[in-house]
């Protein structure tokens, strides 16, 4: 139909059910609101337009949250979900921090997406998709509330998820009776994928270990254009545009998209031979438009050596895990809830 | 371990229809039915919008985005100039950011062309975009869904003795729910000697203090108030003042409520503002002054302050007019206090205010409403007597700002569990915030409501907060119709705290409200409310 640069609403309608159609196309409105040409964002129209839940200790479907400040420093949250249990149906304040009880309790430390500017721990659609991960792989969910950008750029998103990294690695409450060990999956989508994968290599480096990497449509890029790139730009919701800026306000200032940061294994990336690299759970979704980038992540893993099972998801969007409502949705929950599982 | 809490449900929507066209609320069971139609999905994204109207709201998303990519003007200007409000409406958000864009009359030409057949193209398009899958309506009642607890944990030096007196303070709390007195008075003596190995000065060991005092008053004095309430008024007036200082709960209040009554009354030459509480008219300086500013010249404002009669002779509500009026008199704007003595909101009667016909009223109402609720089963319930003269006043609007807390459950042991985590978030809250003599004095004032909520009971308990969305049910049932706080409302509160307060502090938007906590828990919540013009409100049964 029409050239990449005009908008072309048709297309993306075909694709998703309504009301998908409906909760994605008001993010992309609203963010369009919030980016500034001169690459400041409108945080408080931002704060108040993200629809937020508070924690909840009365158990919802089996799960239960709370919130923690882990630094109060740099007033970092996390929002902690668990699984309620049978002899604990309705947990007191004074059991949040209540041992786990299993052999083996995955750890689920979640980042969520946002492309490093929007969303909080607390909005409405990840603490929903947090509290699904507790019932599909029985896990702790631990989600992150890192800074982001363009006020706290390039490292902070990672420092912040590295202190949660530690702080739950550090949780004796949290130790999974086989080996008194934290037993740590990393997840996240969109940019929380991108961190994802940057502190499984801290920890990695670090000497402890992360029993896998679960990245949901994770954000990566480079400098250089893609025919994916080209070929979807402003499709299906997202623009190369918006993807611009969204790099140029994570990325120190000064750097381009072949910063590690963004691209890890281009041309300034570093090889993960020889790293203790978890296995990763790679979901793309065939009508975004990084896709190559995301490929290509999952090309560098593969030569690497390491062990990365990709999902591609041929007619899915970005978003599409937000709103259970489609058979892609289902398809990757039950991987996910297999790759944790699997180590039981 | 310093916990926190909250009672409320953010994002949650309200029974009442928020910006629609329609004058007074739908009778209960018209709003049960609307309920039931909402779409599931979007619901958990905390958006309301009808499945009926999906396909409506998709269209008019198009024509926003069409709008958006064609307008001439720098987008983030526009976003930063228009007021945006209760974006989980998502219909009147999108409609009302379609108005201000397709407004000016340089509308692009290729907006305007065509609509009918960019329309049926629209159609089309999503007949066959139906999805295949069938659609499962979660039936989402937001009026049942019972209060939830929301809890902080702040890892602190004495965790283990923390724990434990948190542990044995629930105990005691429990033993005094059975009865079993004798068993509450020795957990009170453990905890005494606990208290003793725990740091006192800030953390668990501070806010615990407060509440083995209340227990011990509740099981060693009674529930008759007593001391708690036996404060005069100066003590009380000094308290509050102090209270206002040290954290930013009164000045948000009192910001909020002011930037609301102020559009309220744009247009409008005479208004008359009735305040519930004056105590040392604190909140009324900004106000007189963003009258005196404004375009087109101020209003003849008249003050009405409530408040309690001074024992000495002395008429403090007049020497608070007095100063007032100096004020307005610097700054030329005209201006007409009154004082109304009452002990109790509820003995104050319409007449006492005087209000003209044709004047503009706004009712202000900080953290009063609560103390109505206590029942007395010999009278008329003190709240509905009172929401109901407010509603023959007709006034623009009713500023209402209330602890967010549920305080005023009948179960003593899970009001005191409550209460326990509001107070140690708004105790931690005051840590953070600077250093003065007076913080102290602002403890003894949040000391004296955690005294009234854990040791009084009957007509002594009037500290009896409920959360936003009780008090939603409750004034929509009287005739109100909420007045949303937009965007620009938040924007400057979240400014000014960043001036004028510790990190920590956070505004948030709930469904047309604004509420101010610490973290992630919501401690205060502001709203506003206009009487619904015809027909006979709904009394709750």
């Amino acid at each position: 139909m029409a050239g990449s640069n005009e908008v072309n609403l048709n297309e993306c309608k075909m694709v998703v059910p309504l009301n998908t159609w409906v909760l994605i196309s008001s993010f992309k409105l609203a963010y369009n609101l919030l980016r500034r040409p001169d690459g400041t964002f409108n945080r408080h129209l931002a704060e108040f337009l993200d629809r937020k839940v508070p924690a909840n200790l009365n158990p919802v479907d089996g799960v239960f949250s709370f919130d923690v400040l882990i630094d109060r420093a740099t007033g970092l949250l996390c929002r902690i979900y668990r699984p309620a249990t049978a002899e604990e149906p309705e947990p007191n304040i004074v059991e949040l921090e209540k041992p786990v009880v299993g052999d083996v309790v995955p750890v689920i430390i979640f980042f969520h997406g946002g492309s490093f500017a929007h969303s909080s721990a607390n909005s409405a659609i990840y603490d929903t998709l947090c509290r699904r991960l507790v019932g599909i792989c029985k896990a702790v969910v631990v989600s992150v509330n890192y800074r982001r950008a363009p006020e706290n750029r390039y490292p902070c998103a990672y420092d912040d998820g590295w202190t949660a990294f530690k702080w739950v690695n550090s949780r004796s409450w949290l130790q999974s009776r086989k080996d008194s060990k934290v037993h740590i999956y990393l997840a996240g989508d969109s940019s929380g994928g991108n961190i994802a994968h940057h502190v499984a290599a801290r920890a990695v480096e670090s000497g402890i270990d992360v029993l896998g990497n679960i990245l949901l449509n994770p954000m990566f890029g480079g400098q250089e254009r893609t025919e994916s790139e080209k070929r979807l730009d402003g499709k299906y919701f997202v623009t190369l545009r918006d993807r611009d800026w969204y790099w140029r306000a994570f990325l120190p200032e000064g750097e381009n998209r072949d910063h590690p940061a963004c691209n890890p294994f281009g041309p300034n990336g570093r090889s993960l031979e020889g790293i203790k690299f978890p296995k990763s759970l790679v979901v793309v979704a065939g009508l975004d438009l990084i896709q190559d980038w995301q490929l290509a992540y999952v090309e560098g893993l593969r030569k690497a050596g390491k062990e990365v099972k990709l999902l591609y998801m041929e007619q899915a969007t970005i978003g599409f895990y937000l709103l259970p409502n489609n058979n892609h949705f289902h398809t990757v929950m039950d991987e996910i809830s297999e790759f944790v599982s699997s180590d039981c | 371990m310093v916990l926190y809490d909250s009672a409320t449900l953010g994002g949650s929507c309200s029974g009442s229809s928020s910006s629609s066209s329609s004058s007074k609320p739908p009778p209960l069971q018209q709003r049960q039915q609307t309920q039931q139609d909402i779409d599931g999905f979007l619901a958990g994204a905390g958006y309301r919008v009808r499945s009926s109207e999906l396909r409506k709201v998709a269209q008019r998303l198009e024509r926003l985005e069409t709008a958006m990519v064609n307008s001439p003007a720098d987008l983030s200007q526009l976003a930063s100039d228009t007021i945006h409000y209760n974006p989980s409406d998502l219909a009147s958000w999108v409609d009302s950011l379609l108005s201000e864009l397709t407004q000016p009359p340089t509308c692009p030409s290729e907006f305007i062309m065509d609509p009918v057949s960019n329309q049926t193209v629209v159609s089309d398009a999503w007949t066959t975009a139906e999805p295949h899958m069938p659609q499962v309506h979660q039936n989402i009642s937001y009026e049942q869904q019972s209060l939830n607890n929301q809890l902080t944990v702040v890892p602190a030096m004495e965790e283990d003795s923390g724990i434990r007196l948190v542990h044995m303070l629930m105990t005691c709390a429990e033993c005094v729910q059975r009865g079993d007195f004798s068993l509450a008075t020795s957990c009170l003596e453990d905890m005494q000697g606990l208290l003793t190995r725990v740091n006192t000065v800030c953390g668990i060991g501070k806010v615990a203090g407060h509440f083995i005092d209340a227990l011990s008053r509740r099981i060693f004095q009674g529930i008759g108030g007593g001391s708690v309430n036996g404060g005069s008024a100066y003590e009380n007036e000094l308290l509050y003042h102090h209270f206002y200082e040290a954290c930013p709960y009164l000045k948000f209040a009192h910001f909020t409520a002011n930037q609301a009554i102020l559009e309220a009354f744009d247009g409008h030459d005479c208004v008359h503002v009735v305040d519930f509480n004056l105590m040392h008219g604190l909140q009324w300086p900004a106000l007189i002054q963003a009258l005196a500013l404004r375009p087109g010249g101020p209003p003849l404002l008249r003050l009405t302050g409530i408040g309690p009669p001074s024992p000495d002779g002395r008429d403090s509500l007049r020497e608070i007019g007095l100063r007032l009026a100096e004020l307005a008199r610097s700054v030329n704007v005209r201006f007409a206090f009154r004082g109304v003595a009452a002990s109790r909101l509820e003995d104050v009667k319409p007449w006492m205010l005087q209000v003209n016909p044709k004047e503009s009223v706004a009712v202000n109402s900080i953290m009063q409403l609560h103390r109505l609720l206590g029942s007395d089963p010999n009278r008329n319930s003190p709240i509905e007597t009172v929401l109901s003269w407010i509603r023959s006043l007709n006034p623009k609007i009713m500023t209402v700002v209330e602890q967010e807390a549920n305080h005023n459950q009948p179960g003593f042991l899970d009001r005191f569990t409550e209460a326990l985590h509001y107070y140690s978030t708004m105790f931690d809250s005051l840590e953070a915030c600077t250093v003065q003599p007076n913080k102290a004095l602002a403890e003894i004032y949040i000391q004296r409501e955690i005294a009234n909520v854990v040791s009084c009971e009957g007509s002594a308990r009037v500290e009896r907060h409920e959360p936003l969305s009780k008090w939603r049910t409750r004034l929509s049932g009287a005739g109100f119709r909420p007045l949303h706080l937009g965007s620009n409302a938040y924007k400057q509160a979240s400014m000014l705290l960043t001036l004028f307060s510790a990190e920590g502090y956070s505004v948030e938007e709930n469904d047309g409200c604004l509420t101010l906590g610490w973290h992630s828990r919501p401690l205060i919540a502001a709203s506003a409310w206009q009487a619904v013009s015809d027909g006979t409100a709904d009394f709750p049964a």
